[in-house]
């Protein structure tokens, strides 16, 4: 009988905290792009003597991540070290937490591509300080074959939060969408950019195989996957290789392997596979970390709405479909931005659509977030007012939008420079329009007149050459009822 | 009366009333260094220059009419494992032997803003691994009473010094009595406050949880003088209270003990001690009866657990805190093609035998499968002697103990028996075990040697013990000045 | 439990500290003896010692505000090995 196969996969998944300053002192979390070794102290740079003080800030963002995870936010904790050699800690140890996480259990829920419900469960999350970077200056900038490496600190001891997922995650698309979901809530919450080209969010996996014959394959993990998409894509590959394995015989090494993104293959990291012994004990710097109850309360009363919360009441309160809802809850100021353009008084899908279609062009056009935009959401509100009210065509309502982000006015001078004004047109000011549309399609007027446009094309060209004028804001049957006088 | 062997207080005096520059008692502390120095040994990197010069600064700013602050021109020596920015900071290891650290430990600033001079770094056993300087990866100091024995340790240099009148204030760290055994064997005070009493930052650590940094004085007064300057709160050290300290200066103020209560640990009267130290004890227990004391039995069952405790949690501690020494930042860095090579070679190259003995232990402790053997049940007998000092502290107010087991001994007598060597520390490190306050303060001589006791106090009890100190002082005399006839 | 020349190089690995030949007898010899000092903590029951935290202290919360650091130059100064900005290490990986 043919061997089936199933995939138990668990994830960790580390996430940068966006905090001003380092977890244990008080240098700039901001390295990216800066001058090696500048965001430094006697503290993150390991000097003797130097004592780690936690960055209160950053245990209340791992709070927030514990109590949109449904986990217990453990209110006494304290803080490992974990021992090992290497050049990027640079105390030769990482201070992590150990027995007491800040955030024990939890669960994950979402929905599939194809709509089936998903649940994970969350076995931890806990606090721990980054590494700083190493850069290999060898042909290709790996470790291997570089004679020798060169470290930067900057990185080091920036705050990350380690969230680690039982291996309850079935299948490499599983797997991806749980890591948007966990980057949706970290965005949302703003406690990360959950940027994962540029490490702020960080996943390793665990995989392995359950046979049908009973065998269970060894956990391999799998590192350096730097996209959502390089993420399912060495899973699929590890997937494909651990049951062809499994299926001819073989048994599956335990061992770390690594994703090369260009060639498609995980492949074994290289060095020695030294069986690890961190010596784990508690730091003796840290006294226990405590979250009072009152600190805690006051953490959940400012929590924002998270993702899936926002997307269940955005379908139930403002009727979205279900794909808009999603789009909107990706991000908690987009959310922001439609519940105030509705507060203004927008019909909810008018401003759905809008700001998804209109709105989001125009921040991915100019690079910015609504933080920086300048439209405000009560002024959108009011032009899609006049749309509402038949007062202004779409056509002209997007004219009048394109000015009032371009010059950052209101709509009042926006549709003065665009030319726009409210209301119908009609009476003397379509007719004036259309006798300058038929004096300038004289050829048109006379085919016309003359019995050559048994389809009515010609007349289609002319009406739509003023609807055009007028921006659409002219009756349609009003124009038409126009030319068939005009054109008798 | 010769400059050097004033007390802090009186040159502080001095300099406020302008009896004497600054720079004239910096260059007597100075010449007695020249002095003695090459028979003591005590000093890693004098800092004539520098001291020289902040003389001349603070003179310059007495003159305009400034108080820089309570210890104006008092000389000062630290421990060599103090950070002293661009001044090298050896830790007595060839691993630190030419580092120069970029930022100062949060005392040596606090010193600094009361106007003490930092004249010199004194000697110690190798990253306060030790009990007798013999472990300095340098020189081993001598015993300015009897220069054939050793000053005790591992703050042995700071001693010295104080003790042959280098200079009034020195400091040192004390992780299992490296304060008070040195203290003892030089005749002088020696006080390890409270657990978060003083900040640890910038201090490079043996034993976390256990090191306490404190003042080495020939005087009461100049000890409690140090401690106002030194335990102050500090944000950079989370282990260092944040609660007010008490005007330490008041215990001098005190005559009488009526009403208080001297503990004598029942365990402690079953080992062996040399015969000097009894009478001392007993000398002062007198001597606090008279005062008004009365001497109640206190009992600690498992204190005799200690040794054992301590030598596992220091050393595991220790192989964590040392592990950043690996040719990468700073310090000793080996000749090597890989990354492995510069770790084994520059530890091998840059650490002595003691410090290796003791990394060994503390990494086997902590290794995979022998955490709750070890470390975990160190920790677990000792909060059982914790529970037995806070039930003690309900009968006593203070504990007068031995300070160490026996007289100073000569060099080279234990050098080649760890474990003897280690027995040294026998009566001081329950304290540290507990986080206690405790004193070691000269009671008496014996043979041209002197003789020290302990004084006990319960959690942030500084006060009771330096009570119990200002009455002693007062019965049994202030130390003497050693190195006369050198 | 009796610790052999094994034991004392495997620790030894463990702590990036090369130990001689000549070391190890010694070594084994020191740890044995002090194990066996260890060996009497077993008498002490601490079936009473809760597992907990003491939470006599507890760890105060920084605020997140940025301080920069003036003296890094100095530090990096004392780096045995540097490239311009970075500190250098040997090759992290032995040839294979
Ligand atoms: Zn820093």
């Amino acid at each position: 009988m043919a061997l089936t196969f199933q995939t138990v996969i668990g994830l960790e998944i580390h996430v940068q905290l966006a905090t001003k300053s380092k977890l244990f002192c008080a240098c700039s979390t901001d390295y990216i792009g800066a001058r090696p070794n500048s965001n430094v102290c006697p503290v993150c740079l390991g000097q003797p003597g130097s004592l780690p003080v936690v960055n209160g800030r950053a245990v209340e963002l791992a709070v927030m991540v514990g109590l949109a995870l449904g986990s217990t936010v453990q209110q006494a904790t304290r803080f490992h070290r974990k021992n090992y050699f290497y050049p990027d800690l640079s105390k030769d140890y990482q201070i992590s937490q150990y027995d007491l996480p800040i955030c024990a259990g939890g669960r994950l829920s979402f929905r599939d591509d194809d709509g089936v419900e998903v649940s994970v469960a969350i076995t931890r999350a806990h606090l721990e300080e980054d590494a700083g970077k190493l850069v290999h200056p060898s042909a290709d900038g790996r470790l291997a074959g570089a004679r020798y490496s060169l470290v930067d600190y900057n990185r080091s001891g920036v705050p990350l939060l380690e969230i680690v997922s039982e291996p309850d995650i079935t299948s490499p698309a599983h797997a991806r969408r749980y890591t948007e979901e966990i980057r949706r809530l970290v965005r949302c919450l703003g406690v990360s950019d959950g940027d994962m080209e540029s490490g702020s969010l960080r996943v390793d996996a665990n995989i392995s195989q359950k046979v049908s014959d009973g065998r269970w394959g060894s956990r391999v993990e799998i590192k350096n996957m730097n996209s959502l998409r390089s993420l399912e894509r060495a899973l699929e590959y590890e997937v494909k290789r651990q049951r062809k394995v499994l299926g001819e015989g073989g048994e599956i090494r335990q061992e770390t392997r690594h994703w090369d993104d260009g060639e498609g293959k995980t492949r074994p990291m290289r060095g020695k596979e030294e069986a690890h012994d961190y010596r784990y004990f508690p730091d003796p710097d840290l006294p226990p970390l405590i979250v009072e109850s009152d600190r805690l309360k006051g953490i959940a009363a400012v929590m924002p709405e998270l993702p899936w919360q926002a997307e269940s009441r955005l379908v139930s309160a403002y009727g979205l479909s279900d794909d808009d809802a999603k789009i909107f809850a990706e991000s908690a100021d987009t959310v922001a931005y439609l519940d105030g353009c509705i507060r203004a008084g927008a019909d909810p899908k008018r401003a759905a659509n809008w700001i998804r279609t209109e709105v989001l062009r125009v921040l991915n056009e100019q690079k910015i977030d609504l933080a920086t935009f300048t439209l405000e959401a009560s002024d959108l509100a009011s032009l899609l007012a006049l749309v509402d009210g038949g007062k202004l065509s779409t056509t002209a309502a997007k004219d009048v939008f394109d000015v009032m982000v371009r010059d950052g006015v209101a709509l009042e001078p926006a549709m003065t420079a665009s030319g726009v004004t409210a209301g119908l047109v009609e009476g003397s000011q379509l007719e004036d329009i259309a006798d300058k549309i038929l004096a300038e399609n004289e050829e048109a007027v006379e085919a016309v007149r003359s019995g050559r446009d048994p389809k009515g094309k010609k007349v289609k060209f002319l009406q739509g050459l003023i609807m055009r004028e007028t921006r659409g804001q002219a009756d349609v049957a009003q124009v038409e009822d126009l030319l068939r006088r005009r054109l008798i | 009366m010769e400059l050097f062997e004033c007390s802090a207080a009186d040159l502080a005096r001095a300099v406020r009333e302008g009896a004497h520059s600054v720079a004239e008692i910096v260059e007597v502390h100075l010449g007695r260094m020249d002095r003695l120095e090459p028979v003591l040994s005590a000093i890693v990197t004098p800092l004539k220059d520098e001291a020289r010069a902040r003389a001349a600064a603070l003179d310059i700013a007495l003159a305009r009419g400034e108080n820089p602050g309570p210890l104006t021109g008092v000389p000062v020596i630290v421990k060599d494992n103090f950070c002293t920015r661009r001044i090298r900071t050896t830790c007595s290891s060839r691993m630190l032997e030419n580092w120069i650290p970029p930022y100062d430990a949060t005392v040596v600033s606090y010193l600094e803003r009361a106007g003490a001079v930092l004249i010199g770094k004194a000697n110690m056993d190798e990253f306060a691994m030790g009990s007798s300087t013999e472990h300095s990866a340098f020189f081993t100091t001598s015993n300015p009473w009897d220069p054939s024995r050793v000053p005790g340790g591992s703050s042995g240099g700071s001693a010295a010094s104080c003790a042959a009148g280098y200079a009034p204030l020195t400091f040192g760290s004390d992780t299992g009595g490296s304060i008070r055994q040195p203290a003892a064997f030089c005749g002088i005070y020696g006080f390890k406050p409270t657990y978060g009493m003083v900040s640890r930052y910038g201090v490079v650590p043996f034993a976390s949880s256990l090191d306490q940094i404190g003042p080495f004085a020939r005087t009461l007064e100049d000890l409690l003088l140090a401690m106002e300057v030194i335990a102050e709160a500090d944000e950079k050290d989370a282990t260092c209270s944040r609660a007010l300290r008490p005007d330490f200066r008041k215990a001098l103020d005190v005559t009488d003990l009526k009403g208080k209560r001297v503990g004598l640990v029942r365990e402690f009267e079953g080992y062996d001690i040399d015969g000097p130290i009894v009478d001392a004890l007993a000398r002062a227990r007198a001597a606090l009866l008279d005062a008004g004391a009365t001497v109640v039995d206190v009992s600690l069952p498992t204190v005799s657990h200690g040794l054992a405790c301590y030598y596992i949690i220091a050393p595991a501690e220790a192989s964590s805190n040392l592990a950043r020494f690996d040719g990468v930042r700073y310090g000793l860095s080996a000749e090597a093609d890989s990354l492995i090579d510069l770790y084994h070679r520059t530890r091998k190259a840059g650490f002595g035998p003691e410090v290796k003995r003791r990394l060994l232990t503390g990494t086997y402790v902590l290794s995979s499968g022998y955490y709750d053997a070890y470390y975990n049940k160190a920790l677990k007998v000792v909060a059982i002697l914790r529970d037995e000092f806070a039930r003690a502290f309900g009968e006593a107010d203070v504990i007068l103990a031995p300070t160490t087991p026996t007289l100073p001994f000569r060099k080279g007598e234990n050098i080649g028996d760890p474990i003897k060597m280690y027995m040294s520390d026998l009566f001081t490190l329950p304290a540290n075990m507990a986080g206690l306050p405790a004193l070691s303060l000269n009671g008496g001589y014996s043979d041209g040697l002197p003789v020290g006791i302990q004084l006990i106090g319960p959690r942030w009890g500084e006060m009771e013990i330096f009570s119990a100190a200002a009455v002693l002082e007062k019965a049994l005399g202030a130390p003497r000045l050693a190195g006369g006839d050198l | 439990m009796a610790v052999g020349e094994k034991e004392v190089r495997h620790v030894a690995q463990l702590a990036r500290l090369e130990v001689d030949d000549g070391e190890v007898a010694a070594l084994v010899e020191h740890f044995n003896t002090i194990l066996g000092h260890f060996e009497r903590l077993k008498e002490v029951d601490t079936s009473s010692v809760a597992d907990v935290l003491d939470n006599a202290v507890v760890t105060p919360w920084r605020d997140d505000e940025v301080r920069i650091w003036e003296n890094r130059d100095e530090a990096l100064a004392q780096a045995p090995d540097r490239d311009g900005d970075y500190f250098r290490v040997p090759q992290i990986l032995e040839e294979a």
